[in-house]
């Protein structure tokens, strides 16, 4: 079992350099190489200590392919390679025109079911999400480059913000559908 | 012994060597058993030729029935006789009603959580009639392959809970099989298609069996399938197809569901699975139903009757299959394939369906019903080590999010649905009382806000952490989630780094104490005695003895030995092979081993020294040093 990991950061693991965009082929072919290595089902014949390893391992495997996958998960880890550690957060302070942005947002979202086709009013809010989500990564990335931590870290909480609309929307899009049962 | 097996690191010492492993498919209505037997994966049929074994047990006062015969008495003792136990699997008591109320068993008054049915052989939970159904499944193995077993990988639906995953890994264990892995249901399906086809890219695999729908998106590559998500219902299936027309028969007759016997409802339920069935090669079909002397009725149950019957639920796995691409961040066009498994697939109107949502002809020209167990077998020879330099690697997913209790019942979820497993997670805790040493955390399993609305899995009580001030302890909880979907917890005090112990209390399922007692009344009906047992244990014991010993002398005895030694040896090696065939006790087969080992020592030591000198050959001490 390669011996690696435990100390590696999880960009290193995948032989990847730190960045908002990660070449994602290599993210899959290399995690996929890891797996064949250290993956549990290569060690079932092995003793409980190995097995024990080959399952710790590939959860940090695991743990960093989800990490880096995720667009805004990834930001997040890369503050808190630079010592920013954003989970606990209490102070969310984010600007006021971006909350505005997001409260019509919210209206918008809170009206879906009045409109005519909700589920196509849906999709088209996932679109703009999605827009607004783009835009935000490329100003983490000048930001983070510039060593702009403090402004690297609001556009964080911003994209957590979108995320977590995006997840509500989608949330809401599964409701709908049950209901049109 | 275990030295002579010391052997370079990345060389296996018996590379040769084939083991016996089964893959299982512990259906709802069918159960399958398959093997690779000289490099090909098929599935075994009974002595009788009949490859599917239908998942019904009939229980009398002294003997169990098991498959096509039990299912031909399934109306006349219709008590006795269990069918679909699967549904059954980690449910619990308060589950029942959801299951729906025409389940015609008698179910006994007890103070556990995990349902009991009443039959003449006794109280039966799910575990252990699903582990009758395994212990014929595992025979078939042992008498078709003439050895014993490594073990089986046994497949499960992708969307099984924890609380149905350890159900079946506990069958498993009472019917004396070593589970090498729990396998999702779909992936097995995939494993098998992919290997045949060669097929890379994105995949879907739909699987409606008889009780339970699962949908997974999976990318194949080189030998890699790697699922990106997985939905379903583990309550849905061909199972409910019937239950609706057999409704619909009621309702015709002006019959009601609840003045009719238990042997007529299950009379009800074959001729509207007869209807079903029926319905894939014909437009219409009759049915004539004799409910008593005085009542036959006659009707015919034409397409367009069933498809309003079953629209309804095939759109629900519609529903999940478009919940599942989400989830895999999946257009519908970047499906190249949608792999249809499970009998119920066998319905024109779901394959229509389905074929309409993804835009792509499904296929059908794999046998649905045999896939799931092809597939196992696939995986079952690989992690025996039948495959050593093969390129099957498969990557699945926790199906749904695991959670834990917090304020106000709500549950905070710590690992979200379709996060690739194994994976494991830590969260602290701390105290909220001076000189707290115990808590209690409540894990749930679901994808709702509130506690209520999923499903709980287990407490597990941390105990024997030290007293600290309110606040101040900082206990680590670790979830981990093993490649079976099973989760463990462990707990560290992180100031002191005391370890506290875990008591777990599942929800749904059996105390080990509970499986500890079934398994050895187990045994006592089988008619198997204590010294057997141990008898056997030591046969396998000595088995691995002289595999090591001959694979060890034919490595480097002639190197390593004496002409004197190497006789010594042999002789002794002899006798224990004799007594692995003859001994009549444990005891006696035990000496010889003893004896084999103390004339072997010597060259054990040897052996050893040998290898740690190859290995160090060319490094420097001080290397070695740094471990």
């Amino acid at each position: 079992m390669p011996d690696l990991l435990f100390s590696q950061n999880y960009f290193e693991i995948f032989s990847l350099d730190v960045s908002t965009h990660p070449d994602l082929n290599k993210l899959n072919e290399n995690n996929r190489e890891l797996q064949r290595l250290v993956h549990p089902d290569k060690f079932a014949n092995s003793d409980e200590s190995e097995k024990r390893q080959a399952m710790q391992k590939t959860s940090l495997i695991n743990q960093a392919f989800n990490t880096l996958k995720d667009p805004v998960l990834r930001l997040q880890y890369m503050l808190s390679l630079k010592g920013i550690d954003m989970n606990g957060e209490t102070d969310t302070a984010m600007d006021g025109g971006f909350l505005m942005e997001q409260m019509e947002l919210r209206e918008k979202i809170a009206d879906v079911r009045t409109q005519a086709d909700p589920l196509e009013e849906l999709d088209a809010i996932t679109k703009t999400l999605k827009t607004t989500s783009k835009n935000l990564i490329a100003e983490f990335d000048q930001n983070f480059q510039d060593d702009a931590l403090d402004k690297s870290r609001e556009v964080v909480r911003k994209l957590q913000f979108i995320n977590k609309a995006q997840k509500e929307v989608a949330e809401l899009s599964e409701q709908i559908e049950d209901e049109l049962l | 012994m275990a030295l002579l097996q010391i052997s370079e690191p990345g060389q296996s010492t018996k590379p040769h060597e084939h083991k016996f492993a089964i893959g299982i498919d512990l259906g709802t209505t069918n159960s399958l058993v398959a093997s690779v037997r000289s490099g090909k994966a098929d599935t075994l049929a009974d002595t009788n030729g009949q490859h599917i074994l239908p998942s019904v047990v009939q229980y009398a006062a002294d003997s169990i029935l098991v498959g096509q015969q039990a299912k031909d008495n399934q109306v006349a003792d219709s008590q006795n006789t269990i069918s679909s136990i699967k549904r059954l699997m980690g449910r619990g008591i308060s589950d029942l009603k959801l299951l729906g109320d025409n389940l015609p068993y008698a179910f006994a008054e007890t103070e556990s959580s995990v349902p009991r049915i009443k039959t003449a052989a006794g109280d039966k939970t799910a575990v252990e009639i699903s582990a009758d159904i395994l212990k014929v499944l595992k025979q078939r193995g042992e008498l078709t392959l003439g050895d014993k077993l490594e073990g089986a990988v046994i497949t499960v639906p992708a969307y099984f809970d924890d609380a149905q995953r350890q159900a079946t890994k506990d069958a498993a264990r009472l019917a004396g099989i070593n589970v090498l892995r729990l396998l999702n249901e779909p992936t097995a399906a995939a494993v098998a298609y992919g290997l045949d086809s060669g097929a890379e890219g994105v995949v879907a695999v739909y699987d409606l069996g008889g009780g339970t729908f699962d949908v997974s998106i999976m990318q194949l590559k080189q030998g890699v399938f790697e699922v990106l998500s997985t939905g379903g219902d583990s309550a849905l299936g061909g199972d409910d197809f019937d239950h609706a027309i057999a409704e619909w028969i009621i309702a015709q007759a002006g019959l009601n569901a609840n003045d009719l016997s238990a042997g007529t409802l299950r009379l009800v339920l074959q001729e509207a699975c007869t209807a079903k069935e029926n319905l894939s090669e014909q437009n219409q079909s009759e049915i004539t139903i004799k409910f008593d002397e005085s009542q036959t009725w006659f009707g015919t149950l034409t397409r367009d009757i069933f498809h309003d019957l079953i629209d309804p639920m095939i759109k629900k796995t519609l529903m999940s299959c478009r919940r599942a691409l989400r989830d895999a961040d999946i257009e519908k066009d970047q499906v190249m394939d949608v792999v249809m498994v499970g009998g119920s697939t066998r319905a024109l109107r779901v394959r229509e369906l389905v074929g309409e949502f993804f835009d792509v002809q499904p296929r059908v020209d794999i046998d649905p019903d045999r896939v799931v167990a092809i597939g196992a077998a696939i995986q079952a020879n690989a992690l025996a080590g039948n495959d050593p330099d093969g390129n099957l690697l498969l990557m699945d997913v926790l199906p749904l999010s695991l959670g834990i209790e917090t304020m106000g019942g709500l549950a905070e979820k710590i690992i979200q649905r379709n996060t690739p497993i194994p994976v494991s997670r830590a969260q602290d805790f701390t105290t909220y009382k001076d000189g707290q040493t115990a808590m209690a955390v409540h894990i749930v399993q679901g994808e709702r806000e509130l506690i209520d609305d999923c499903r709980s899995l287990a407490r597990f009580e941390l105990r024997g952490f030290p007293p600290h001030v309110a606040g101040s302890a900082r206990i680590r909880v670790t979830f981990q989630v093993d490649a079976d979907g099973l989760l463990s917890v462990t707990a560290k005090e992180e100031n002191s780094g005391v370890e506290a112990s875990v008591e777990v209390k599942p929800s749904y399922g059996l105390q080990d104490s509970e499986i500890e007692s079934m398994l050895k009344a187990s045994m006592e009906f089988a008619g198997e005695d204590k010294d057997a047992r141990s008898l056997r244990e030591q046969q396998v014991e000595a088995d691995r003895v002289l595999e090591a010993i001959d694979s060890a002398m034919a490595d480097d005895a002639d190197e390593m030995l004496s002409e004197d030694e190497k006789t010594l040896i042999l002789e002794a090696r002899g006798k224990l092979q004799i007594a692995r065939h003859q001994a009549k006790d444990a005891q006696e087969l035990k000496a010889e081993m003893a004896h084999l080992e103390k004339v072997s020592a010597e060259y054990v030591a040897r052996r050893m020294n040998a290898s740690v000198q190859k290995t160090m050959a060319g490094h420097k001490v001080e290397e070695f040093n740094n471990d």
